[in-house]
Order: structure tokens, then sequence, then C-alpha cells
């Protein structure tokens, strides 16, 4: 992987985890309103839902490099 | 009749308040891949000022901002200068202290002369 790509995914990565942490603190604020009585954890719950999904996300960007795809395999 | 509807009226609201806003995160691609991601965060970027106009416009405040002044602040760049700065100095640490020690030395040396 040239240093250009690794520098594109690893923006692309935190922009990603930006994006999926706002989204789950926005979820998360609306349904601790409307069904948990204002509690924290819901918020704190989809948070880090988005964490994840972005650490998952970045992960398999990381990874897909050195893996072989199924477009490959069929030569 | 109408207490007993009313809690049923009020949890269907928030199911569809709730699920609305599930919808909307998972249509526009917020919870998808990174380039998804990224997608959504270009087009919430290019909407905002046509948006910010649009209140201001009803705000009647549109005499006091004409026009958003172009901010030429980039966080990366300012990172990465922050970076190489920081490297750059290490690196080069040891280099001056010992000239400064010499200097140092050397300043004593003559005030002892």
């Amino acid at each position: 992987m040239s240093e250009k790509e690794l520098g594109k995914k690893w923006d692309r990565c935190l922009a990603d985890g930006v994006t999926k942490l706002g989204t789950g603190l926005g979820l998360g604020i609306v349904f601790s309103v409307l069904f948990f009585k204002r509690r924290t954890w819901p918020i704190t719950l989809f948070s880090g839902a988005g964490l994840g999904m972005a650490y998952a996300n970045c992960q398999n960007d990381l990874r897909s490099h050195y893996l072989l795809h199924r477009s490959e395999k069929e030569q | 009749m109408a207490a007993r509807i009313w809690p049923l009226v009020k949890l269907a609201t928030k199911v569809t308040i709730a699920g609305g806003a599930v919808y909307v995160a998972c249509d526009s691609g917020l919870l998808g891949s990174s380039e998804q991601g990224s997608e959504a965060l270009e087009k919430a970027k290019a909407a905002v000022p046509p948006a910010l106009q649009d209140w201001m416009k009803y705000f009647g405040l549109e005499a006091q901002l004409p026009t958003m002044p172009k901010i030429e602040f980039s966080p990366v760049n300012s990172w990465n200068a922050g970076v190489r700065w920081t490297i750059s100095s290490l690196s080069e640490a040891p280099t001056r202290a010992s000239e400064y020690t010499n200097q140092g030395l050397q300043y004593v040396k003559d005030l002892i002369k």
C-alpha cells in the first residue's frame, strides 16, 4: 500500500469515526429522551456502538489491501 | 375511552419519532461504509451555507453578515505542521544541546581568563 493510499485510508477512518460517534450520540439522545426517562446509559451505549462500527469499518478497510478478493480468485 | 387510548397514542408517536430517526440515519449512509460516511459529510458541508443563508434571510439579519468570510484554516495542515516541527526539534535537540554546552563552557573559560 503506498503512503498516499494509507494516508487517505486513515483520513477516511477518522472522518468515519467522527460521523458514527455523532450519529450514535444523536440516536442515543433521541432514545434516551423518548423511552428511557433521560438516563445516561442509552447515550453511552449508542455512542459506543457507533465507535465500534467505525472501528470495524477501519479494520476492514486497512486489511482489504492484503486480502484476496473474489474477483481475483476467479482467474 | 380517551384515557385508555392516550398512552397508546403517546407510545405510537414516540416509536414513530425514534423509527424515523433511525431510518434517516441508515438511509443517508451514516451507518454504512467509510466511503458512504465521507459522502454524507461532504453533502452536509455543502448544504450548510445555503441553509445558513435561508435562516439569516428568515430572521432578517441578511444585512449584517453579507458573506461568510472564507476561513483558510485547515486543522489537518496545522496538525501536520505541528508534528513535523516537534519531530525536527527532537532530532536537532542533541546537536543543539552540545553546541550550547560548548558555548557555555567557552564563556566560562573566557570569564576565568
